[in-house]
């Protein structure tokens, strides 16, 4: 077996990323894996095999390993989701000069800071938070906790009553211009949430959730949802 | 069912097997095609032992080190046999339609 001390503490380092209760039980053997499948004289992971390591700890903590299919393409739909949604962030930071241009040409708009702290703000700051709930729901529904069910069905809910309002004010006076890629983006959001809670609710999905829940109430004290 | 998946149970078929073992025997297996890497057997590990198609046989402690074994349960020995005769099946199916073309003898 291989493996300087240095070694052992990188491979420690990057086998921190997996779910507390997987290293709690298997971190021990993936190290002496590692460990034995370095080379000699190896000092450090190696990119592949970090990239395989940060892949395995990721599927763990979205519970990507144990659920059934349709839990797993809800799963990925809901990160597609957290994607989508940064990308709105992204889409805003690239076409703020193109915004601004325009706005300030417009001689019955208000002032621009008036107009970035009302529209373009709440749309910089919810982003993450848009993006962060969809990670934390996906994760929460992949390791089959029952009340991430409802709480992704009631957060669907929201990015309904969103687009309906959306549609429904078409954009108020100093409201950002709702252009046809707007529109579609929200909708496309819609859709990917509407057919993740789709999958959840399956025929499928539901034995999981039940499983799951059966687990941790049998098992109270390494109830750490993997 | 996946190709590694399918290695993998092919590797405790005749035996337990600890990670480090699983995966040299994945590697002769596949004749060198394939070279599990740690968090991809793992990965795999925690999904089949979830799905009851492996069990832990035992552990040991070698130079200081953990080494658990693992082996086929009895559903896992199933469904392998039947995996197995699929692609026997799909093979040999390709095979004979392949022979008027002369690749295959």
């Amino acid at each position: 077996m291989t493996g300087s001390p240095k070694l052992e503490r990188r491979y420690r380092r990057v086998l921190a990323c997996y779910p507390k209760a997987f290293r709690r039980e298997s971190g021990e053997e993936v190290l002496a894996v590692l460990l034995a499948t370095a080379a000699e004289g190896q000092r450090r992971a190696g990119l592949a095999e970090s990239v395989d390591l940060i892949r395995g700890a990721l599927r763990m903590h979205l519970g990507l390993s144990r659920s059934p299919r349709p839990v797993r393409n809800a799963v990925r739909l809901m990160c597609a989701g957290a994607v989508l949604t940064l990308a709105a962030l992204v889409t805003v930071l690239v076409t703020l000069g193109r915004v601004r241009a325009g706005y300030v040409q417009d001689p019955d708009a208000g002032p621009w800071p008036t107009f970035v702290l009302t529209q373009i703000v709440p749309v910089l700051a919810s982003a993450p938070i848009g993006a962060g709930v969809w990670l934390w729901l996906a994760g929460a529904n992949g390791r089959g906790y029952n009340w991430a069910r409802p709480a992704f069905t009631a957060f669907a809910g929201l990015l309904t009553t969103g687009l309906l309002i959306g549609f429904g004010e078409g954009g108020g006076e100093d409201a950002l211009p709702s252009t046809w890629p707007d529109v579609t983006a929200a909708a496309v959001l819609w859709l990917v949430g509407l057919a993740a809670v789709v999958l959840i609710y399956s025929e499928a999905a539901s034995p999981y959730y039940q499983r799951r829940a059966a687990t941790r109430a049998a098992t109270p004290a390494n109830g750490t949802g993997r | 069912m996946q190709e590694a998946t399918f290695l993998i149970l092919t590797a405790l078929a005749d035996g337990s097997q600890h990670g480090y073992g699983i995966i040299t025997e994945v590697q002769e297996i596949s004749g060198g095609r394939v070279r599990l890497r740690a968090g991809t057997l793992y990965t795999a590990l925690d999904r089949l032992r979830a799905d009851g198609l492996i069990e832990v046989d035992r552990e040991e402690i070698v130079e200081g080190r953990l080494r658990r074994y693992y082996r086929l349960t009895p559903e896992g020995t199933r469904r392998l046999a039947a995996e197995a005769a699929r692609l026997q099946a799909n093979a040999r199916a390709a095979l004979t339609r392949l022979k008027p073309s002369g690749v295959v003898t």
